[in-house]
């Protein structure tokens, strides 16, 4: 059994920044996963994403990207992708360090041998908005990229036969019924 | 001549502090505290109902999401005067108390200590020297020649690749660097430790939030944690004994090793004692409360004004008079429409960019005032306000610190000496020293009152049609943090959120008043401007927090921090 997590980064009050936590949010209701896969919308965890990674076998992460391309550009990194990148200095030190927190599990030996960030181009980060089209439509795509992620890594999922309801709660004027995602 | 020096992480994204120093003869006579990004999110709260507010404060901040799903429920509770039954309140402190110390630990070693240990030096160290030192400050078991050896090879094989890793960008070699290579190592060793230390305390936040990050347990009123001592689904003896045990081991590091080594690196900068000072008004709300209504608290609050300690004005609940009365932010530097300071409750977020201009509005961060006046908050604000009044927990750990520090730098440190940039680390180490101490006890206090056979949790809300106010507020692990909320017909009217990191890193305001985070930098001295690591110092040992809530990842990572000298 493989120790996998999927965790979706970002701040569901800011437009396309909630598009890795809906993204997982969206695989949660409508896949089953083998034991030992665990789905979790991290929000913006900063250096307590160490904790998070830590002696996993496996990390698939689902962040928005800053990149020159269209909104809705769906682009995978590599774990090496991310390590060769430099550190900040920080002024502020809960900025968010998907960099650092990779780097320190290396240095403490934690590193996951594999991970995965699946990235979104983001168009709008206007607070209290649902996706933009763009970034909606890029959902099955992303979604696509981590099934063949876990068919890499021969992690066992199936489709449920009736996938369960999801909201966007943050971005709509219904309450916040539903559950949050739960640890495993 | 002034040089003109910009430090500006920058991020296409992320709102981010940036901070401008005027440097004179390498003194800075001149600074400005600007935060670049916009977030505007309590307008989102208006017309929702208020008991999902905390759902959504929660997320304001990805780091604090604890603090503001506390502040928020409280605010409605003090806006309809809704009693919280005594388990609720001990499972809230529980889960403040473990965030805080997790908080803590991560600030000192993760974020800040870097700024005082140079990494290059490690190797040079001798271990068993290193052990014979570490022996002579503390009882902590893992203070062993072979921990320091492990931890040293850890930097060797680091430096020897020629790849710094997680270590690049830092300020090595800075001549503003003092520690001995032992006293290097023995911080760095503890940085390693420190992670495994924070990590349990988040663990108990986790085991009685449901889960981390955003807690699940909270509602207006109480919380939802069912009390039962024999069921495995619910808070159980078993489970009350994990959350027991998880807490004494970080009780353990906090009192031998984080205490200790605040004491011990302050002492080897004594210097720092007479740095940072800027705004001497203090602001403190009591907090950790022990009965239903907020009578009475295990952490004083209160305020202090220019610098008079024997004038400390307690506040006497967590909503005081005085402190509701007390609060306006002012927007005449900050990016927002307006032209008076403003009350919260009648607080308005409408933006007005203008650019960056040190002259007329610089930042997105309001000037919250209180009385008129800037005021610092965090743990020395805590401590302060605490032993003015006596506040016997206060005093042990703080004449303890003192002591401690004396013993080491071989003077007298006084009480006056916190009023620095060290003062605030040391602060907090004495703060987190007394959490420590009332983590036993709160757990002990929730224990007790189950096995009275009290297994009340919350207190439903009741919602009339009038127009009603409340303000929640908790002391943070950055300080002061306050909720307002207006409520009408069972709707959110108004919400505003006064947060520590406003409070310090507050633009000048209507009198050309400078917010803490700017007065702290005056007179700085700066060995090499265009490596302004002392700047660095005193902004972190407030332990800023501005990017509270976006997050984005940057791919192309090339340009981060960029230090401009003009």
């Amino acid at each position: 059994m493989k120790n996998v997590l999927i965790g979706g980064i970002g701040n569901v009050l800011l437009g396309d920044d909630g598009v890795g936590p809906y993204i997982v949010r969206f695989l949660d209701a409508h896949y089953e996963f083998e034991p030992g896969v665990e789905i979790a919308d991290l929000g913006t965890p900063a250096l307590d994403l160490i904790d998070q990674i830590s002696g996993r076998d496996a990390v698939i992460l689902v962040d928005s990207v800053e990149v020159e391309a269209e909104p809705g550009t769906v682009q995978l990194y590599r774990k090496e992708d991310i390590t060769r990148l430099t550190p900040q200095v920080r002024m502020d030190p809960h900025s968010p360090a998907l960099v650092e927190t990779l780097l320190a599990a290396e240095m403490f030996g934690k590193t996951p041998a594999e991970v995965l960030l699946v990235g979104i181009v983001p168009q709008s980060f206007e607070a209290g908005c649902a996706l933009s089209d763009p970034v909606a439509e890029a959902v099955e795509a992303a979604v696509g990229k981590v099934l063949e992620e876990l068919d890499h890594l021969g992690v066992g999922y199936r489709p449920k036969s009736q996938p369960d309801h999801i909201t966007t709660w943050w971005a709509s004027g219904i309450s916040p019924e539903e559950p949050e995602l739960s640890k495993a | 001549m002034a040089q003109r020096i910009t430090i500006d992480p920058i991020t296409r994204i992320e709102g981010h502090l940036r901070i401008d120093v005027e440097v004179d003869n390498n003194s800075v006579s001149n600074a400005w505290a600007s935060c670049t990004m916009w977030r505007g999110i309590e307008k989102i709260l208006r017309g929702r109902d208020p008991r999902d507010a905390w759902l959504f404060t929660q997320r304001f901040c990805g780091v604090c999401t604890t603090v503001h799903a506390m502040a928020s429920v409280r605010s409605v509770e003090d806006a309809l005067q809704l009693e919280v039954p005594l388990n609720a309140q001990y499972v809230r402190n529980l889960i403040l108390i473990a965030h805080a110390l997790h908080d803590h630990i991560v600030h000192f070693y993760q974020l800040s200590a870097l700024d005082w240990v140079d990494i290059l030096q490690i190797p040079k160290a001798d271990p068993v020297a290193t052990a014979k030192l570490a022996e002579s400050l503390s009882p902590w078991t893992r203070n062993s020649k072979e921990e320091f050896k492990a931890a040293q090879d850890k930097v060797k094989a680091v430096a020897a690749s020629g790849q710094l890793g997680i270590f690049t960008n830092g300020y090595w070699g800075h001549p503003a660097m003092k520690l001995s290579p032992e006293v290097n190592l023995l911080a760095f060793t503890h940085y390693v430790q420190a992670l495994e230390y924070q990590r349990k305390a988040l663990q108990v936040v986790g085991m009685l939030g449901g889960k981390t990050p955003h807690i699940q347990n909270l509602t207006v009123g109480g919380v939802a944690n069912a009390i039962d001592l024999d069921s495995q689904s619910a808070l159980s003896m078993d489970r009350l004994e994990m959350i027991r045990v998880l807490l004494g081991e970080v009780v353990q590091f906090i009192q031998q090793v984080y205490f200790v080594d605040v004491c011990a690196v302050a002492a080897m900068y004594p210097e720092w004692f007479k740095i940072g000072s800027g705004v001497k008004n203090y602001l403190a709300v009591p907090d950790l409360p022990l009965d239903t209504r907020g009578t009475s608290y295990d952490l004083p609050g209160g305020y202090i004004m220019n610098g008079n300690i024997g004038g400390t004005q307690p506040f006497k609940t967590a909503a005081d008079a005085v402190f509701r009365q007390g609060v306006t932010e002012d927007v005449t530097h900050a990016y927002y429409q307006g032209d008076k300071p403003l009350h919260p409750w009648k607080g308005e977020t409408e933006p007005e960019f203008t650019g960056w201009n040190g002259e007329q509005k610089y930042s997105w961060v309001k000037s919250p005032r209180f009385q008129g006046q800037p005021m610092q908050v965090g743990p020395l604000a805590q401590v302060l306000v605490g032993f003015a009044q006596g506040h016997p927990l206060t005093r042990k750990y703080a004449e303890l610190a003192l002591a401690k520090v004396s013993a080491i730098a071989g003077v007298n440190a006084t009480p006056d000496l916190l009023h620095s940039t060290l003062g605030r680390h040391a602060a907090r180490a004495i703060r987190a020293a007394m959490l420590s101490e009332l983590a036993d006890k709160h757990w002990q206090l929730l224990v007790d009152n189950i096995a009275k056979g009290d297994l009340s949790v919350h207190n439903p809300p009741v919602f009339n049609g009038h127009e009603v106010e409340g303000v929640g507020t908790h002391e943070a692990p950055r300080g002061t943090l306050s909720h307002w909320v207006v409520i009408k017909d069972g709707k959110i009217k108004n919400y505003q959120a006064v947060v520590p990191s406003t409070w310090n890193a507050s633009p000048r305001d209507q009198n050309g008043a400078h917010g803490p985070y700017e007065a702290s930098l005056l007179r700085t001295p700066l060995a090499r401007p265009q490596e302004p690591l002392e700047v660095l110092r005193t902004i972190h040992s407030f332990d800023p927090c501005m990017a509270c809530a976006c997050h984005t990842f940057d791919p192309s990572g090339q340009q981060i921090a960029k230090v401009k000298v003009l």
